[in-house]
């Protein structure tokens, strides 16, 4: 089981701000791919990853207990 | 003798008497003088730092008044440029800081022209494109800059440190194609005031020399859900960036790569940039348009005309806002119009 922590845009967009998912051995890259299928009309371009508040890369693997966030990058100020 | 004004920041031991005679001789930069701007203009000015440059595009309007703390319904009844508003309070705030407010666009050119001056660069900016030029620069140039940016209740902050830390491209290695504006999802002041709070306080720490005490993380927070992330992010540096890496090709500071049209974040507004920097005589242009059956007031700094559905503010410089669109082509047939 991870959590997944949305911020910002991806927040809005998925309604809610964590979720938890039953995965293993997934990577990252599968993880957003997933995130694109269940929510179509999310903007996952340029959006910072991280495992247990570590910058993630798309081939880093997922474990049990895991918190993943998804932070888009802002332009407001 | 009066009383040492600072009393309450020397006596914070990590800066002391020798941390504030420093500040008092930094300049910093920051770009934009919105939400973002005015509260870390404000802050650094009541703080004693020597001298301050704060650059923005755009005039005071009622709807800033909830979260950008410079201006007031007067400097908006008014339409006072940003910059102008921002320099005139500041020095109320303090007359011994050295407060310069340009009404512009933040450009490549003009950036590089007193980037050599500048200690420290804060983003206070409304957009992506300009955050990629001040990185560039940045690192061209080796002045640190404090990434910031705030929408709804959340907002973040990264400190970039020129061959030290990663940069915003290796941070962004693809560019996104719609952000959430504040027109969209609105933004709270508190979101602002604390990334303010983080981006002063690193600022404070580079510019009396405590590098050591720097965050050092990518800090991101939603304040109503009651979240932050602090993510260590030097995996995240790049040798093929072209930014900062081994091969750096400063893609942002080329010609090609800059538009001449911007969409302003939270307003229903584009910005269009003349290819060339000109000097409008006001009183010509006012005259000529009136003559032509439009609706034309001005101020020293702007004029502002009221066409059939959009709302026109023409700068100085050639710069124009069209109001009440956000269709590019559209404001660019509008200015072609009427600059005839």
């Amino acid at each position: 089981m991870v959590k997944l922590l949305f911020f910002a845009g991806i927040k809005e967009r998925i309604g809610v701000e964590e979720l938890y998912l039953e995965t293993s051995n997934q990577t990252i890259a599968q993880l957003k791919n997933y995130l694109q299928v269940s929510y179509p009309n999310l903007q996952l371009d340029g959006v910072l990853v991280a495992i247990n508040e570590e910058f993630a890369l798309d081939d880093d693997m997922v474990q049990d207990n895991d918190t993943i966030a998804f932070i888009p990058p802002v332009s407001g100020g | 003798m009066r009383e040492n004004r600072y009393s309450r920041q020397t006596l914070f031991s990590p800066i002391g008497d020798s941390g504030q005679s420093l500040l008092g001789k930094k300049h910093v930069l920051i770009i934009g003088a919105g939400a973002l701007g005015s509260s870390t203009a404000e802050m650094l000015v009541r703080s004693g730092i020597g001298r301050i440059t704060i650059i923005d595009r755009d005039y005071v309007e009622r709807s800033n008044l909830q979260r950008q703390q410079l201006y007031t319904e007067r400097d908006a009844k008014n339409r006072i440029p940003k910059a102008i508003a921002a320099e005139k309070r500041l020095r109320e705030i303090n007359g011994d800081c050295e407060i310069t407010g340009i009404v512009g666009e933040a450009t490549v050119e003009l950036l590089e022209d007193i980037i050599e001056e500048i200690d420290l660069i804060i983003d206070a900016s409304d957009n992506m494109e300009i955050r990629m030029i001040i990185n560039d620069l940045s690192i061209k140039h080796g002045v640190p800059w404090i990434y910031g940016a705030c929408v709804g209740s959340s907002g973040m902050t990264f400190t970039i440190l020129p061959e030290i830390t990663p940069c915003l491209h290796c941070l962004l290695q693809v560019m996104p194609m719609n952000g959430m504006s504040c027109d969209t999802a609105g933004i709270i002041s508190p979101a602002v005031q604390l990334v303010v709070a983080h981006q002063v306080t690193e600022a404070l720490k580079i510019l009396i020399q405590d590098k050591n005490s720097l965050r050092g993380t990518f800090y991101s927070f939603d304040l109503w859900n009651n979240t932050s992330q602090n993510i260590k992010v030097s995996r995240a540096k790049r040798t093929d960036c072209r930014t900062c890496g081994k091969e750096r090709s400063y893609p942002f500071l080329q010609k090609e790569n800059q538009t001449k049209t911007a969409i302003l974040c939270g307003r229903d507004t584009v910005q269009i940039r003349p290819s060339f920097k000109k000097e409008l005589n006001f009183t010509y242009l006012a005259e000529s348009l009136v003559k032509r059956g439009y609706k034309v007031t001005q101020n020293p700094f702007l004029l502002n005309v009221q066409l059939k559905d959009n709302r026109f503010v023409l700068f100085k410089d050639g710069r124009a806002l069209v109001h009440q669109t956000k269709d590019v082509v559209h404001a660019k047939n509008l200015y072609d119009q009427l600059m005839g």
